[in-house]
């Protein structure tokens, strides 16, 4: 269990890359901004659990969340985030991204909450599945409890497969089946990787995810 | 003999158990600008679908030979790489891949196809660079997604963009013409004459005699439920401007 105070003003930037699960917990304080970035996508990961839960305490606060999982095989990952705006000012952006192939399946259930006194907050709940397979199952769940008046939230999520004209025009341009459905696959998926700060990590990422998906 | 480019022998094609093409016969020879023309819905674009490969159709009788070889028996992307080559009526809209990481996937997978070693970066990018000229496209496209929020005329543009990229032997432009202000008009004609070589050929799919005033086909073919049922020279296209199909559909 980790428990984090980002103290006022701090910029804490956080990545978790395969790991089994747990629960954290960030108590955000006030200007303090989170990134965090949780990415799921080898096969020894097996089956995995993450709840994450951030308190915006203070006013002004920025938390981003981008969490990716390439599910294949068998693996199982299932990802809770709760977001809690108990003060006014704060913005959060989530950015969930599943894509799933071979008999995997994944679960999202997240709620983003915004308290009596969260006035003037920005709160974006994103969720997005790519389904690969007939075998795999996804389950999501986006949730919004809004008990501020004067704000701004959004959230969606939406499951789909490869769009099926995209592959033929890339095909018509000479790239194989194979190459196209990798090129739409990495595409959607980078918009988890690409907000990290770090270029050198960035593509170390990058390269990693390519090779998973070529095994799979 | 030799520069025959496509010959199709009878070609019968159906979409969901529908048959759309009903025996069609037509040769193309290297060197040589054909427009394809004919009443909504006689089997224009499903003619161009078929030869490129589109998985929903499924061709139920006859036989393509495209530099010789059979088409049916290779895969699209096969296809593409010996130098087929289908610009869109309605391009597709690729949400993050650049148009610089497709188009090196395309050339060099052509190139590999052809046992050529892949370009450099520099050369790729100043290949996209020259080539962009020629239809009048501006340098920011390299970074874009292929085809998003692209206006009609850059779509088009961007076909004609890629076919200058592939250097295709036979271009299919599926109505290059439609959605296009004049000033378009003339840019992607102006591209698709100067691509025009002794080697290589063009079919227009079109419905409009304006296009063939920019490019102008040796032959015109009227193809009407299913099957061509007039060729002739460019007076053929003037000719139907004034009387439409029906006098042809109705013989």
């Amino acid at each position: 269990m980790v428990d984090e105070r980002i103290e006022a003003g701090q910029t804490v930037e956080r990545l978790l890359l395969n790991e089994q699960g747990g629960d954290m917990l960030f108590r955000q304080q006030k200007g303090s901004t989170l990134r965090l970035f949780l990415f799921t996508w080898d096969e020894q990961t097996g089956q995995s659990a993450h709840t994450v839960t951030v308190e915006q305490e203070g006013e002004n606060c920025l938390t981003e969340i981008y969490a990716l999982s390439y599910l294949h095989g068998s693996m199982r990952h299932s990802l809770r985030t709760n977001v809690r705006h108990k003060v006014g000012k704060g913005v959060s952006n989530q950015i969930i991204r599943f894509v799933l192939t071979d008999t995997a399946v994944g679960e999202y259930a997240g709620e983003v909450i915004l308290s009596p006194g969260a006035q003037q907050v920005d709160a974006r709940q994103n969720n997005r599945n790519l389904l690969l397979s007939a075998g795999t199952t996804m389950r999501t769940r986006p949730c919004l409890e809004i008990y501020a008046d004067d704000v701004k939230a959004a959230h969606g999520a939406s499951l789909g497969q490869l769009d099926e004209q995209a592959l033929f025009y890339m095909q018509q341009r000479g790239l194989s089946l194979g190459e196209a459905r990798e090129m739409l696959v990495v595409s959607f998926m980078s918009e988890c990787i690409a907000p990290l700060s770090d270029m050198a990590e960035r593509e170390r990422l990058m390269a990693a995810l390519h090779s998973v998906i070529q095994q799979g | 003999m030799e520069n025959i480019l496509l010959e199709i022998c009878d070609l019968h094609a159906a979409i969901d158990g529908k048959e759309i093409l009903r025996g069609v016969n037509l040769t193309i020879r290297a060197g040589e600008i054909h427009a394809l023309m004919g009443p909504n819905g006689a089997g224009k674009s499903t003619l161009g679908a078929v030869l490129a490969g589109h998985p929903s159709y499924q061709v139920t009788g006859g036989q393509v030979r495209f530099k010789g070889k059979d088409l049916f028996a290779m895969e699209p992307e096969v296809r593409a790489r010996e130098g087929l080559f289908l610009s869109f009526q309605y391009p597709v809209e690729i949400p993050g891949v650049s148009m610089v990481n497709f188009m090196r996937a395309a050339v060099n997978d052509k190139r590999a196809y052809e046992g050529k070693e892949p370009l450099s970066a520099s050369d790729f990018l100043r290949l996209m660079r020259e080539k962009k000229q020629l239809v009048e496209m501006a340098d920011k496209l390299n970074n874009r997604a292929v085809n998003e929020g692209f206006s009609g005329g850059e779509k088009k543009k961007n076909e004609i963009f890629q076919m200058a990229m592939l250097e295709p032997s036979l271009a299919i432009l599926d109505e290059i013409d439609s959605g296009l202000d004049i000033d378009a008009l003339r840019i992607v004609a102006n591209g698709v004459n100067r691509l025009h070589r002794e080697d290589n050929a063009c079919l227009m799919v079109t419905h409009y005699q304006r296009l063939l005033d920019y490019i102008v086909p040796d032959y015109v073919h009227v193809l009407a439920n299913g099957r061509i049922v007039r060729s002739g020279s460019k007076e053929l296209a003037k000719e139907l401007e004034e009387k439409g199909y029906e006098w042809l559909t109705n013989e």
